[in-house]
C-alpha cells in the first residue's frame, strides 16, 4: 500500500535520498567498487519491506525458553532449574514457552511467530565475542571486517544511500559495519543533537563534514560528520511527533524508536537493535533473572508487532530475534547454565508463516554435553536477505549456498 | 596567566591542509613498517606533537616545543623513562569510610542476603530485629547501602584516576595503565567492590611499562579478576571455564591458538583459586591435583604453570605486541611486522618499555599512515582536551562519569571482558554530536543548571523519598505506580490505608524502602567530588603567542587543538565568525572582551571531525 504522500514533499525526499549519494565512496574517491557490487546492482529489493534484527546478547538459554517438557531428559539434566510443565505456556505436546512469555505465545497462536529449532553452526565457539561476531558477520570461525547486514546493504544499495541502515545503540554494531554505508546510529533521540549557541549555528552548519580527507580515518570522520547534521533533525522530529497507545514494556531496548522512524517514513530498510551487555549470560542463580529477561523481551517485541500493525505497515515488517549461542544441557552447580551451542531463533511478523522449523536437537545425543545444531543460522539469513528482502545473490553475500526456510508466507 | 612564548607563527597556518601537508606531518609512505629510528634531521614540531599525543594525552604548545627541541632519542626517553620524573604532586586515592569487615563475603543477591539473615540471625553485620514490623528491614537496608556505596566510591576512584591523567608529568604511565585496563578488562558493576578495582589499578600502575609476565600473573591472581571471571565457581569436579577461556582468548593468545580441550584442562588447573577479600587464596580442597595436558604438555599443572606455558608460546608475545602496536600506532598491522614486534617483546623477556621505545622512535610511527589516523577514545579525548588547554586538574564540572557514559567509555566499567573496541566504533553521528556537546560543557560550563549526579538516586527512589518525607507510611509510600500511568501520589485513601497496615504486618522487609535508606546512608558517607569548572584563559594564550589579528588567533587555536588539518574554507568560516563577534580584525582593539568569542571558535574546532583524530 504505497502512497506518494509517504515521502512527504520534495524537500524531504531530497534530504532523505538524494542529498548524500555515496557518502563514503564520494568523499575520498579512492575506494573502488568491487565487481561484486556491479553484479548485485541488478537485484531490486522489494520496495517497502523492512528487516528488523534483535540481538539478545549473552547466550540465551534456549532450553528454558522453548522448553521441551515432553522430554524427560530435560528434567533429568535440570533437577533444580528445569521448569515444570504446569508452569509453561504449552504450544503442543512437546514444547512450551516459559510462563512470562505471554506476548510470544499470543504471536505463535496467531501464526505470526516462527520458531527455528537448534540454530547454530559447525565448530561452535563458546566465547561471547567470537560467537556473536560470527553471527554478526555470517562468517563462523573466520575473521571478517564487515557485518552481514552491512554487506547486504552494500549489495542491495550499491550507491550507499543515507539512512539505509539504522542501529539503535550507543555504538555501531559489527553486524551493520559496511564499506559503502554509514549506518545511522543513535540511542536516545532527545540527545541526538548538538547544542550550540545562536552565534555558532550558521558556522556549525557550514563546516560540518567539509574538507578533503588525507586518509581513511579522516574520510570516515568527514562522512559521519556530514550525515550527522541532517540525520539529527530527522530523528528528533520523528521522535517528537511519535505517539502510540501501545505499552512497550518495562525494558525498552529500542523497538519503540524503530516504530517512530517507521511512522515517520524513514527510507530505512534494515534496523538493528540489541538487548545489550550480555544480559542473557545466566551463569549463576538463573531462574528469576531469565524469567524477567523474557518478560521484558516478549513484551517489547509483541508490542512492536502490534504497533507496526497499527501504523498500517504490518505486512512490510519482519523481525528476527537471536542469541549468539544457547547454553549447556545440564545445569551447573550455581543454579545457572554455562555457555553452550545451538538454540532457538525467532522470526516474527505478519508476513511470517508461523510455526516450527528445523528439528529440535536431541537432548541425549550430545557433543561434550552440548546440543548438536540442526539448522545453520545462515539459512535464516538467506531467508531474510533473499526471500524477504528480495536480494538474489545471497550465495555471494553469505559466502556459501544456504537453502532458505519456507517461513515467509507468500 | 600568560603562556611562555612559543616559536612564531609560520606564514602558512600549520593545521590547514595544503601543498605542504606531507612535509609538515606524516613522513613518507616508505617509512611504513620501518622500525629503524627516525633521524634527528627528520624531527619536527608536528612529530613531537604526534609523539606526545600518542605516548601521552597531548599537551600545550610549550610542552610540545620542549620535546621538539630535544633529539628524538631524548624526547622518547623523556616519555618512556618516566621513573626518574617526579610525581609527588599526585596524591593517593583518599577513601571514603564506607567499608568494614562485616561486608566481607557480600551476598550475591538480595535474596541471598535475606536467606542468610533468616538462617543465621544476621548478615553483613546487621541482626534481625527480635520482634516488631519488618524484622529483616535493617539487613535489606545494609545490602542496598553497600551496593550504592561501592558504585559511588568507584566513580570517585575513576575521577581520581582521570585527574592523575590530567595532572601527571608521566603521561605514558597513565596511558599504559589505561591500555592495561582495557586489556585486562574488569568492571565494578559485577565485582561490587571498589577496593578490588583500586587494587587492580595499582597493579596496572606498577607494571605499566614493566614485565608483562609479572603483570599477567598478578592480574590473574588478583581479586578483581578472580571475582569478575567467576573463579570461585571453578572447583574440582565442576570446572567453570569462564576464567580459563578469557585468559587465553583475550589476555594472551587470541582465538585459534588453543583448543576447547586446552580450555577445559586449564580450567582444571585454575580450580581452587579464590579471592579471599583482597588477597589471593588457594583452596586446596577445591583444587584439581590431577595431571593435565595443556598445549601439548602434560603435568600436574596449577594456574601459574598454565600461565608460564602460555607465555612460552610465540603467539603470546605477538598477540600482546600487536595489541600495543594497534593502540599506539595504527590498526593496520602486517603479519610480518607483528612477528618482529613479538620477537622484540620476547627477546626482552616480556619487558614492555623496550618495545615502546622502539615503536616511538621508529620511522613507521611517524610515517603518513600512522599520522593523524587514530580516532581518540572518549577518555583520551577528555584528558587531552584539558591538557591542551593547560588545565592542571580534572574539573568536577562537567561530571566525568556522565560525560564518559555519554561518549561510551566508563572507567572501571568496560562493557565486557573484551574491553573497548577501538577506532571507528567510538564514532557514530550521534556520538560525534555528543563530543561536540562535551566541548561546549568545558568551554561554557553550565554551572547554573549543574546538579551532582552522585546525589541523584533515580526516579524510583526519589519518589519514595518524597512520600516518606510527606509522612506516608512505608507500605503506602512504596506502592508501585502502574507502568503506563505517570507519577502522582498513588491515591491511597481511607480503606487503602488499612490494606497498607495489613501489608506492613505481613512483609518482613520492603525492598523499595531499603533501596532508599541504603542510598541515603551511602551518599551521606561517600566524600563528595569537588565541583568546580576548568580555569583557563584562551585570550592570554592567543595574545601570548603573538597573535595580532583574528586570523592569527584562529591559527593559534587550530595549531593548539588539532592534529589533523582543516581546509581553507573551514578556516575562513572560523575567521569570519571571530571577526564578526569581535567587531574588528584587530585583537588589540578587542582585547578586553576577547575570551568568549575565542571560546566560540574553540567550540567549533573541538566539534570538528578533525579534533577526534590524533
Amino acid at each position: 500500500m504505497r502512497s506518494s504522500s509517504r515521502l512527504g514533499g520534495i524537500a524531504r525526499r531530497d534530504l532523505l535520498r538524494a542529498g548524500f549519494g555515496s557518502l563514503v565512496l564520494g568523499a575520498s574517491g579512492n575506494l573502488e567498487r568491487s565487481p561484486f557490487f556491479a553484479e548485485a546492482a541488478a537485484a531490486e529489493p522489494q520496495d517497502g519491506r523492512i528487516l528488523v534484527v534483535v540481538e539478545l546478547s549473552g547466550g540465551n538459554d534456549g532450553l528454558n525458553t522453548v522448553v521441551p517438557y515432553g522430554d524427560d531428559a530435560y528434567y533429568r539434566a535440570r533437577p533444580r532449574i528445569g521448569i515444570k510443565p504446569e508452569r509453561l505456556r504449552k504450544l503442543d505436546q512437546h514444547i512450551g514457552f516459559q510462563s512470562t512469555m505471554s506476548g510470544f505465545e499470543r504471536l505463535y497462536k496467531d501464526g505470526r511467530l516462527a520458531i527455528v529449532h537448534g540454530v547454530g553452526y559447525d565448530q561452535p565457539s563458546f566465547s561471547h565475542f567470537a560467537s556473536m561476531a560470527y553471527w554478526q558477520t555470517a562468517a563462523p570461525n573466520r575473521g571478517e571486517l564487515y557485518g552481514w547486514l552491512g554487506r547486504a546493504a552494500d549489495a542491495m544499495d550499491p550507491e550507499g544511500h543515507a539512512n539505509y541502515i539504522v542501529n539503535i545503540d550507543t555504538q555501531q554494531s559489527l553486524a551493520v559495519r559496511s564499506r559503502g554505508h554509514v549506518p545511522l546510529v543513535f540511542d536516545d533521540p532527545q540527545k541526538f543533537t548538538r547544542t550550540g549557541f545562536a552565534e555558532e549555528a550558521a558556522a556549525l552548519k557550514l563546516i560540518a563534514g567539509r574538507g578533503q580527507a588525507e586518509n581513511e580515518a579522516q574520510d570516515f570522520m568527514l562522512s559521519v560528520s556530514r550525515s550527522a547534521l541532517d540525520a539529527e533533525q530527522l530523528v528528533r522530529d520523528a521522535w517528537a511527533k511519535y505517539r502510540t497507545p501501545v505499552d512497550y514494556g518495562l525494558v525498552r531496548f529500542g523497538l519503540e524508536r524503530v516504530a517512530a522512524l517507521i511512522a515517520a517514513d524513514f527510507p530505512t530498510k534494515i534496523y538493528y537493535v540489541a538487548y545489550r551487555n550480555n544480559a542473557f549470560d545466566t551463569h549463576v542463580y538463573q531462574s528469576d533473572v531469565h524469567a524477567r529477561l523474557w518478560t521484558y523481551t516478549s513484551d517489547h517485541i509483541a508490542a512492536f508487532v502490534k504497533d507496526v500493525a497499527r501504523l498500517g505497515r504490518g505486512k512490510d515488517v519482519v523481525l528476527m530475534a537471536f542469541s549468539e549461542f544457547g547454553r549447556r544441557v545440564k545445569e551447573n552447580t550455581s543454579r545457572g547454565t554455562d555457555h553452550g551451542t545451538a538454540g532457538p531463533a525467532f522470526v516474527i511478523g505478519e508476513p511470517v508463516a508461523g510455526g516450527q522449523y528445523g528439528k529440535m536437537p536431541s537432548l541425549t545425543d550430545l557433543e561434550d554435553g552440548n546440543l548438536k545444531y540442526t539448522t545453520d543460522y545462515r539459512r535464516i539469513y538467506a531467508t531474510l536477505a533473499g526471500t524477504w528482502m528480495g536480494h538474489r545473490e545471497t550465495e555471494s553475500l553469505l559466502r556459501g549456498n544456504f537453502e532458505p526456510l519456507p517461513l515467509i508466507a507468500v | 596567566m600568560a603562556e611562555p612564548t612559543v616559536p612564531p607563527l609560520s606564514p602558512t597556518p600549520i593545521n590547514v591542509a595544503g601543498p605542504d601537508t606531507a612535509r609538515r606531518g606524516g613522513g613518507p609512505s616508505q617509512w611504513a613498517d620501518d622500525l629503524s629510528p627516525i633521524a634527528a634531521a627528520d624531527w619536527s614540531i608536528e612529530r613531537a606533537a604526534h609523539l606526545l599525543e600518542r605516548a601521552g594525552f597531548g599537551g600545550t604548545p610549550d610542552e610540545i616545543a620542549r620535546l621538539a627541541a630535544m633529539t628524538p632519542q631524548a624526547a622518547v626517553a623523556a616519555l618512556v623513562d618516566y621513573h626518574t620524573i617526579a610525581d609527588e604532586h599526585l596524591t593517593a586515592f583518599e577513601r571514603s569510610d564506607v567499608w568494614d569487615p562485616s561486608l566481607r563475603d557480600f551476598p550475591v543477591s538480595r535474596v541471598a542476603a535475606t536467606e542468610r539473615a533468616e538462617k543465621t540471625g544476621e548478615a553483613m553485620g546487621v541482626r534481625i530485629k527480635p520482634t516488631g514490623e519488618r524484622r529483616l528491614q535493617p539487613v535489606v537496608d545494609r545490602f542496598f547501602y553497600w551496593l550504592r556505596a561501592t558504585v559511588l566510591e568507584t566513580r570517585r576512584l575513576a575521577h581520581w584516576w582521570a585527574d592523575r591523567m590530567v595532572a601527571t608529568h608521566r603521561p605514558l604511565e597513565e596511558k599504559m595503565t589505561l591500555f592495561w585496563h582495557g586489556h585486562f578488562a574488569t568492571g565494578e558493576e559485577k565485582i561490587r567492590d571498589y577496593r578490588k578495582m583500586e587494587q587492580q589499578l595499582a597493579l596496572f600502575h606498577r607494571h605499566a611499562t614493566g614485565s608483562f609476565r609479572e603483570l599477567l600473573v598478578d592480574v590473574a591472581r588478583g581479586p578483581a579478576m578472580l571475582a569478575y571471571l567467576d573463579a570461585a565457581q571453578n572447583v574440582k569436579g565442576a570446572p567453570n571455564e569462564n576464567f580459563a577461556r578469557e585468559v587465553m582468548e583475550l589476555f594472551t593468545m587470541g582465538v585459534g591458538n588453543y583448543t576447547e580441550h586446552d580450555i577445559r584442562e586449564a580450567a582444571r588447573a585454575f580450580t581452587g583459586w579464590i579471592d579471599n577479600d583482597l588477597a589471593f587464596k588457594l583452596d586446596a580442597d577445591k583444587h584439581d591435583e590431577g595431571q593435565k595436558t595443556f598445549l601439548g604438555r602434560t603435568g600436574n599443572f596449577d594456574g601459574v604453570d598454565i600461565l608460564a606455558i602460555i607465555l612460552d608460546q610465540k603467539v603470546t608475545a605477538e598477540f600482546i605486541a600487536g595489541k600495543i602496536y594497534r593502540f599506539f600506532v595504527r590498526e593496520d598491522l602486517s603479519a610480518a611486522l607483528q612477528a618482529k614486534l613479538g620477537a622484540i617483546l620476547r627477546d626482552n623477556n616480556y619487558q614492555v618499555a623496550p618495545l615502546l621505545r622502539t615503536l616511538f622512535l621508529s620511522r613507521d610511527f611517524y610515517s603518513a599512515p600512522s599520522f593523524g589516523t587514530r580516532i581518540k577514545g572518549p577518555i583520551e579525548l577528555i584528558v587531552s582536551t584539558y591538557r591542551k588547554l593547560g588545565v592542571k586538574r580534572l574539573p568536577g564540572i562537567p561530571d566525568l562519569h556522565l560525560v564518559s557514559r555519554e561518549l561510551g567509555q566508563i572507567l572501571l566499567n568496560p562493557p565486557t571482558v573484551a574491553g573497548w573496541a577501538q577506532g571507528r566504533s567510538w564514532i557514530t553521528p550521534g556520538l560525534l554530536l555528543a563530543r561536540g556537546n562535551f566541548a561546549r560543557d568545558v568551554l561554557f560550563p553550565d554551572i547554573i543548571n549543574f546538579t551532582d549526579p552522585n546525589f541523584n538516586p533515580g526516579r524510583e527512589v526519589k519518589r519514595v523519598n518524597d512520600r516518606i518525607l510527606a509522612g506516608m507510611e512505608i507500605s503506602v509510600a512504596t506502592i508501585e505506580d502502574t507502568p503506563s500511568e505517570g507519577g502522582g501520589m498513588g491515591g491511597m485513601e481511607g480503606g487503602d490505608k488499612t490494606m497498607a497496615n495489613v501489608i506492613a504486618g505481613a512483609e518482613d522487609f520492603n525492598t523499595r524502602y531499603g533501596s532508599l535508606i541504603g542510598w541515603q546512608e551511602a551518599v551521606r558517607r561517600v566524600k563528595p567530588i569537588p565541583r568546580a569548572a576548568a580555569q583557563f584563559d584562551l585570550a592570554a594564550m592567543v595574545l601570548g603567542a603573538g597573535a595580532k589579528t583574528a586570523g592569527d588567533a584562529v591559527d593559534h587555536l587550530l595549531t593548539r587543538l588539532l592534529r589533523a588539518p582543516v581546509d581553507a574554507e573551514v578556516r575562513k568560516v572560523l575567521v569570519d565568525l571571530l571577526e564578526r563577534q569581535l567587531g574588528t580584525r584587530e585583537l588589540a582593539l578587542a582585547a578586553t572582551y576577547l575570551e568568549r568569542p575565542l571560546r566560540l571558535v574553540a567550540h567549533l574546532i573541538m566539534s570538528s571531525p578533525q579534533f577526534q583524530l590524533c
